[in-house]
């Protein structure tokens, strides 16, 4: 016991002091370098608490810059800052709001910058939970010019879905994210670097956005291997970050067509309690009889407490859930009656028609 | 053993390998650790989320917001049989359904919750589930600062399989929070409240709460998220006191009930300054002036030393003491420390004065039914013109109007008190009339306040503005500014001083500046926060207005929902309108629906001096504060019963009726969340009347 204690502690002395001593000679080589690859972007802004600052990563010899697709970016008059202090004009030439990326490239002709090789970097596995990392961006302008950038060190907390649905409303990017310990997600961060230990390149650092559900202010990057499903020229077709970065280079991209937002709303058949209060729990008051909410044995009194594994704090929640899901479709829904959860399904249908009265 | 190798492996690899393979080694190594920490501890973690309960208040980097629902939380398994622990940070909304998801389960299951412990801020839950993994603990003794801390939460997806959500740090420091929790300086947010921090071989040091040395509160610490400021309460402490949070009892902080001399925690000697009522210490035979020498043989010399040493007990357990008096030194042994302090009662007589009277004395315009005052035999229309305790020796001054006098030294005494009142009648003559003083109607729980079903219209004087008459030349009475003759009626725009913020006021049409007027401020419910939605409002209350002298106060938020931030802003409009109305300070009331009444709940609390009511509508008390001497506050609490909320409304009253608040409680039928009818305005309105009571 006294052996073991003695060890426990020795082990976090001595790592703690070598981490510390040590890793500060190794971050500083893989900041050092990862930094030549980034820039500072000055663009539109700086008014409401909008920075008119940002990062951007370059991706090719020539001048493109990786950042993220925000308001920066809608400005005649980008600016560009280099890690040596030289600085470009540069316009955005695509952009792509599904994973929140846009790419610029710098006005003069220039064929000799550091940059990343985005699509070998693409091709690594996901990093995990527990990863060392670093964050580096241009957060709250403190560079310019030659100025390096600010270098945050963090774990990866988790790799989860940036909820797009609920609790984090403004996001534009839907998928799973890295979010990290390390409080990155600053004004003008974003388009930033997540680096590993290594100076591979992880994800591109997030906007400033804040958990409605938590009230509480989130840090991730968008993983570099993050792809989303788009609507190209009447086709689904699933879109990665590195397609996007390799055909805005060529200069070959075809910008996605909006999302539609369909309002299908299948039939279920479900009455809810009165919408009293602003979360009203949802209750279920009635069960047309013969409806699929019939079919699927629910009864009076229940309480819906999941739709397909999310959630349902009140019933303006189930309402806007549910008109999400057509008619044919199944969703599994977990109710509380008495103290047991029971799963069901639900096939929805069409609306009813409506009988004209006379 | 696997440690052991580990720790000796790596201690080789660090003494035998050169130095910059090294510095990547141990990096990797570390990494390597924390995941296998995170592995071997992830399966007891669970997710906590929770269902319907109330819009609740949380402390945020602006101040106390009131928040509509709570993101999911985290749990640790405690038993292999279904106990979990978590923070009751998670839980202070009384939730309807608290559902915990078991990684590897598929099912969440439905949480009973068992008990909390309100002096670490627990809550213990039960599932049905059987053969939970329970991780191993670090012993107290063995956590020391600077060692690597691993916060886990699992909150941030519902994929469950998935390993829980991690920050790294290190304990910053033990001994936090008066010797309850230890420090960490890993990132903490609310998903992570309940969970654990784990040490870097997977061993759960402590459960993460809310916590600040500043308060005591379930939210108080949450506006250090992510700050790199955490509390955890060792876990070796939580497992003491599983056993007990397993038979159903909620725990209490024990207390001692003293207070010191000196409000100097860290600078002055530890003497008494006042020792509570039916306290430890009075059953102790503690007396003023005695000074605290030894707590449980430890020696103190500052208050703070008291806190600590007393900080980690329960109501029960047993201490001993010694104390100084008269430079002799006194010792109690097995003193049993108790739960709660004795509260403060408000002292009642049983009348209703006249307003607006500059004369000395106090008219009486109404005597309660089975009061003191009428079982002394006051009658309406007497005039009480001395008064005193042992004999009516105090006379009106005029220095302050007369009713502001004997409401002052009124709330100075405690129910039960005998006191002498001089009273001239009607006719002439002279009584000197003995009464025993009861408590605040409304006040004791299960007691609700009736308001009189008719109150006599005449109220006032009319003589606001008039020079008060003194019983000595020599006396100036206070100078006050009267508001003048003329103001605006009808709707009222106005901004506060500082020019930032707007608000309405509603002034009916037979506003007089010699008559003091009660005043509504009405908290609008979150997005009814036009010229219109306040005008409708007025409308409602038109009548009221002009027969029962009321004028409406609307200030304006712009935000989702009420920040107690903004109670400055609704603070600065009550001032403006007090500087340009003649309004009776004595009835100032806080009103809203639903999270305005939350907001008005908050104000009501937080600003004793200008609130003298709260009435509400569907909203839930949920930051209960204590009574105060002089400050007095009555609330009038509204629900429908349809109402999810209306126990939690319910349960208020009793919460507030326990602490002495005087309480009148409606529930309505067939009605949710929404204002009062008719007939509980007409009520509202009578209550309103008689908040001057005396």
């Amino acid at each position: 016991m006294r052996n073991r204690r003695f060890f426990v502690l020795a082990l976090a002395t001595l790592l703690a002091s070598m981490a510390t001593a040590h890793a500060q000679q190794s971050f500083t080589a893989t900041a050092n370098e990862v930094n030549k690859k980034m820039v500072k972007l000055f663009g539109a802004g700086g008014f409401k608490g909008l920075a008119s600052y940002g990062t951007g990563i370059m991706v090719s010899p020539k001048g493109h810059i990786l950042t993220c697709n925000n308001h920066i970016l809608s400005s005649s008059d980008l600016r560009v800052h280099v890690y040596d202090g030289r600085f470009y004009r540069a316009k955005v030439i695509f952009r792509e709001p599904e994973l929140d990326v846009a790419v610029a490239k710098i006005d003069d002709d220039v064929d000799f910058l550091p940059h990343i090789d985005f699509e070998k970097e693409a091709a690594r596995p996901l990093a995990e939970p527990g990863d060392w990392v670093l964050a580096m961006s241009n957060c709250f302008q403190i560079a310019t010019r030659d100025e390096p950038m600010s270098v945050q060190r963090g774990v990866i907390s988790a790799y989860a879905e940036l909820r797009g649905r609920r609790g984090i409303f403004d996001a534009a990017f839907q998928g799973d994210v890295y979010f990290i310990d390390a409080i990155a997600c600053n004004p003008g961060a974003a388009g930033g670097v997540l680096a590993n230990r290594k100076g591979d390149l992880l994800g591109i650092l997030g906007r400033e956005l804040k958990n409605t559900l938590t009230d509480t202010w989130i840090n991730y990057a968008i993983p570099i291997q993050a792809a989303v499903d788009l609507q190209r020229e009447e086709k689904l077709e699933k879109v990665s970050m590195a397609t996007f970065v390799r055909e805005a280079i060529a200069g070959t991209y075809k910008q996605s067509e909006k999302r539609k937002k369909e309002d299908r709303g299948g039939y279920h058949g479900i009455v809810l309690v009165p919408n009293v209060i602003g979360a009203t729990p949802p209750y279920i008051e009635e069960v047309v009889p013969g409806s699929p909410a019939a079919q699927a044995g629910l009864r009076p009194d229940d309480l819906i407490v999941y739709v397909d594994g999310e959630i349902i704090p009140s019933i303006k929640m189930f309402r806007e859930l549910m008109r999400q899901v057509g008619p044919g479709a199944e969703v599994r829904m977990e109710v509380q009656r008495a103290n047991r959860l029971h799963s069901v399904k639900l096939k929805l249908t069409e609306q009813p028609k409506v009988q004209a009265s006379k | 053993m696997i440690v052991r190798v580990t720790v000796l492996l790596l201690a080789l690899l660090v003494f035998l390998v050169p130095a910059s393979a090294q510095a990547q080694d141990l990096n990797d190594e570390l990494e390597k650790m924390t995941k296998e920490a995170m592995r071997k501890v992830g399966p007891s973690v669970v997710q906590i989320v929770t269902q319907g309960g109330i819009d609740m208040v949380v402390t945020s980097a602006k101040g106390a917001v009131f928040r509509k629902a709570l993101g999911p939380t985290t749990g640790v398994v405690v038993s292999t049989d279904g106990f979990v622990i978590s923070s009751a940070f998670n839980f202070i909304n009384n939730p309807t359904t608290i559902l915990v998801a078991v990684p590897g389960h598929k099912e969440p299951y439905v949480a009973r919750k068992i008990a909390t412990d309100r002096s670490r801020l627990l809550t213990l839950l039960k599932i049905e589930a059987t053969n939970l993994p329970v991780p191993g603990y670090v012993p107290k003794k063995e956590i020391v600062e600077g060692q690597w801390s691993i916060a886990l939460g699992r909150t941030l997806d519902a994929k469950r399989e998935q390993p829980p959500a991690v920050t790294v740090g290190v304990i910053s420091a033990l001994n936090r929070i008066w010797s309850k929790a230890i420090q960490t300086d890993a990132k903490i947010s609310p998903i992570n409240y309940g969970g654990p921090i784990v040490d870097i071989v997977g061993r759960v040091q402590g459960i993460l709460v809310p916590a600040s040395p500043k308060g005591d509160d379930e939210t108080a610490g949450f506006e250090w998220y992510d700050s790199g400021i955490g509390f955890a309460i060792p876990m070796e402490d939580v497992q003491s006191v599983l056993p007990r949070l397993k038979e159903g009892k909620d725990l209490k902080k024990g207390l001692l009930g003293i207070r010191m001399k000196s409000p100097d925690i860290y600078g002055a000697v530890p003497e008494i300054g006042e020792v509570l009522t039916d306290t430890a210490a009075a059953r102790a035979g503690l007396k003023p002036g005695d000074v605290v020498a030894e707590i449980d043989g430890k020696p103190v010399v500052r208050m703070a030393e008291i806190q600590h040493l007393l900080g980690p007990k329960y109501e029960g357990d047993k201490i001993s003491l010694k104390y100084k008096r008269d430079d002799k030194i006194h010792e109690v042994k097995d003193l049993e420390l108790v739960g709660q302090l004795t509260v403060l009662a408000h002292p009642f007589l049983g009348i209703l004065p006249m307003r607006d009277d500059p004369k000395l004395g106090v008219d009486v315009r109404y005597v309660f039914a089975k009061s003191p005052a009428e079982k002394a035999g006051l009658k309406a229309g007497d005039r009480i013109v001395k008064f005193g305790l042992a004999k009516s020796d105090q006379e009106f001054t005029g220095q302050v109007p007369g009713r502001q006098q004997f409401t002052t030294w009124l709330n100075g005494q405690s129910p039960g008190t005998e006191i002498k009142l001089d009273v001239k009648r009607k006719d002439g003559k002279t009584e000197t009339l003995t009464a025993t003083l009861d408590a605040m109607p409304g006040s004791t729980v299960g007691q609700d306040y009736a308001v009189p079903d008719k109150l006599p219209e005449e109220a006032s004087h009319k003589k606001a503005r008039a020079p008060l008459e003194t019983n000595n030349k020599n006396i100036k009475p206070a100078k006050v500014d009267p508001p003048a003759d003329k103001a605006e009626t009808g709707l009222v725009k106005r901004n506060t001083p500082d020019g930032e913020h707007k608000f309405y006021l509603w002034v009916p049409e037979n506003y007089d500046p010699d008559i003091a007027h009660g005043l509504v401020v009405w908290l609008h419910p979150p997005g009814k926060n036009k010229e219109a939605d306040f005008d409708s409002f007025a409308d409602l209350w038109l009548d009221f207005c002009e027969e029962n002298r009321l004028i409406i106060l609307g200030p304006v938020s712009d935000s989702e929902t009420w920040l107690a931030g903004e109670s400055n802003m609704v603070v600065a409009a009550i001032h403006d309108t007090l500087k340009r109305y003649t309004i009776d300070r004595q009835r100032v009331v806080a009103h809203g629906l639903g999270v305005g009444g939350q907001m008005a709940l908050y104000l009501g609390f937080n600003d004793r001096d200008l609130i003298r009511g709260v009435a509400t509508a569907g909203a839930v008390v949920t930051a209960l504060k204590d009574n105060q001497l002089g400050q007095r506050l009555a609330f009038y609490l509204a629900g429908g019963d349809l109402d999810p909320l209306v126990k939690g409304i319910a349960e208020s009253r009793t919460q507030l009726q326990s602490k002495r608040f005087s309480v009148l409680y409606r529930e309505v039928k067939n009605r949710g969340r929404e204002y009062l009818e008719a007939e509980q305005m007409r009520e509202l309105a009578r209550w309103i009347d008689t908040l001057d009571k005396q």
